[in-house]
């Protein structure tokens, strides 16, 4: 499949996914490898600049209703939304089956956490909506990054008949997200 | 004075008055490119009708659990006639349905000025708010309710799936028995006066020839049946027509559908409405699945709306024709 960057809709890189079902196993074996487009050299730079606004910030930011309910994303809340999906994206990831998927339906809010060393710190509330449930789940995920590095997520989602927690510590190479890297 | 000038002065005052009292001036004046409120979509259809006397009425065909007037516009010329039946907004969340009923409205309106050939043959049926209370529960409460409010006994959960309520494979797999689930079916087919004042108005129409029921998102189009995989009847000809119908809604913004039998194509659900108005006999029955594919899901940005329903309408003409054109 091709990726294309969310916002432009440009074509930036190929991915190849393998899934195996084993018989006997609980979970597939799943294999991702992406090319990027985009210069290595480009993407550090990108991620630093999105770092440095965000590290920049004296009051925390925060925001509610991403998109709002007439589908509005103020312009300073979008990165706020991007990470928000990158973060889901994992949750869903860990969620997701051959019977149910998901897709981020809206951030309910954002608010970082404002950090004396070097990472970036947030607190997320998102809604996943679930096919082919169509239930609505809200999760609670914390993230914390740093350029370069893997996005360490942590999160809790409740619905009305589990809770489940989870968290990408200890999460296989094969698989994971190191988002500046794809 | 001359007769037509007090008439003139009337028709005036008469519109005056009710401009005062609408939050709707006008439909030439409307904004179609904003989310509206019940109470704004209820004024846009008075005004239509007051200004397309003799071409568009109003009908209620029942009430809502909590109420509410369910209304359908009734575009016709004439009487006794077939009829090809449109709803949205049967899944309150799914807002770009009902602001492209509206637009739709608008348009069926617009193009017949230019040409009246196609209300000459069959008359066209929109229920713009399939779903008035939960619609209102979107703007009050909560943007992510889909069912309607009606209150479930013995339980917290308010709220039945009206799209697992019709008696098509109802209590078969691909529905819930969960008043808390957002598929739960309800405790017995037609238990929503939603889905009852369709039922009942079709049943007593007789003569409806198309349905389409309009949901978001996917940009899928649809065709019975969901609860079973067994093969509608006419599988062939509605696959084709299917067909035919993406290809025109793709032609004008080159977005991508994809069609098939809701089971094959999206999941096993039963309980549908258009597996039920199949079962009855309506060959053209089918449910669009609007824009996007999850980027912003449900809330898709107000600046698609207009864009939304232009490449829509073609697709669903493209029914209507075929249906006009292939009576039965």
């Amino acid at each position: 499949r091709r990726s294309s960057d969310l916002k432009t809709s440009q074509k930036v890189g190929t991915c190849l996914g393998t899934v195996f079902f084993q018989t006997n196993k609980p979970h597939p074996s799943v294999n991702v490898n992406c090319t990027n487009n985009k210069s290595p050299k480009q993407v550090r730079e990108d991620d630093y600049s999105l770092y440095k606004e965000m590290k920049k910030q004296t009051d925390p930011v925060t925001g509610s209703d991403i998109p709002d309910s007439n589908g509005h994303i103020d312009p300073s809340l979008e990165p706020h939304w991007n990470m928000a999906i990158s973060a889901s994206s994992f949750v869903m990831w860990e969620k997701s089956s051959e019977d149910v998927h998901y897709y981020m339906a809206q951030v309910k809010s954002v608010k970082q956490w404002l950090r004396k060393d070097d990472f970036i710190d947030f607190d997320y509330n998102i809604l996943l909506y679930e096919i082919p449930t169509e239930e609505i789940i809200p999760c609670h995920i914390r993230t914390v990054w740093y350029p370069g590095q893997r996005l360490k997520v942590k999160y809790d989602c409740s619905s009305a008949l589990h809770s489940e927690e989870g968290s990408s510590e200890g999460q296989p190479d094969e698989g994971s997200a190191s988002y500046g890297n794809f | 004075r001359r007769s037509s000038d007090l008439q003139t002065l009337l028709d005036e005052e008469e519109r005056e008055l009710l401009a005062a009292r609408s939050p709707v001036r006008s439909t030439g004046s409307f904004n179609y490119a904003t989310y509206h409120t019940l109470d704004e979509i209820y004024a846009f259809m008075d005004a239509l009708v007051a200004e397309n006397p003799g071409l568009v009425s109003k009908l209620q065909i029942g009430k809502s659990f909590e109420g509410r007037p369910i209304y359908v516009l009734k575009f016709s010329t004439g009487a006794n006639r077939p009829a090809f039946w449109i709803d949205t907004g049967i899944h309150s969340r799914e807002w770009v349905t009902q602001a492209s009923g509206v637009w739709f409205a608008k348009k069926i309106v617009d193009d017949h000025a230019k040409n009246p050939s196609l209300l000459n043959s069959m008359d066209i049926l929109l229920e713009i708010v399939t779903n008035p209370d939960g619609f209102a529960y979107t703007h009050t409460t909560n943007r992510m309710w889909r069912k309607t409010r009606s209150i479930n006994a013995g339980s917290s959960c308010a709220g039945v799936d009206p799209n697992r309520n019709w008696d098509a494979g109802f209590g078969g797999a691909g529905a819930s028995s969960n008043p808390c689930s957002e598929t739960y079916r309800g405790p017995r087919a037609n238990s929503e006066a939603e889905v009852k004042a369709i039922v009942d108005f079709v049943k007593s129409h007789g003569k409806i020839k198309g349905f389409v029921s309009i949901h978001s998102y996917s940009q899928l189009l649809l065709y019975p049946y969901g609860y079973t995989s067994a093969r509608a009847a006419d599988y062939q000809e509605l696959d084709s027509l299917a067909k035919a119908s993406v290809a025109a809604l793709s032609a004008v913004y080159g977005t991508k559908y994809t069609y098939g039998s809701i089971i094959t194509t999206i999941y096993q659900a039963s309980g549908g409405t258009i597996d039920w108005t199949y079962n009855q006999g309506i060959k053209y029955s089918f449910t669009f699945e609007l824009r996007d594919t999850g980027r912003y899901g449900f809330v898709l940005p107000a600046n698609q709306i207009i864009p939304t329903a232009q490449e829509t309408w073609p697709a669903v003409l493209k029914i209507i024709e075929h249906a006009r054109d292939h009576p039965y």
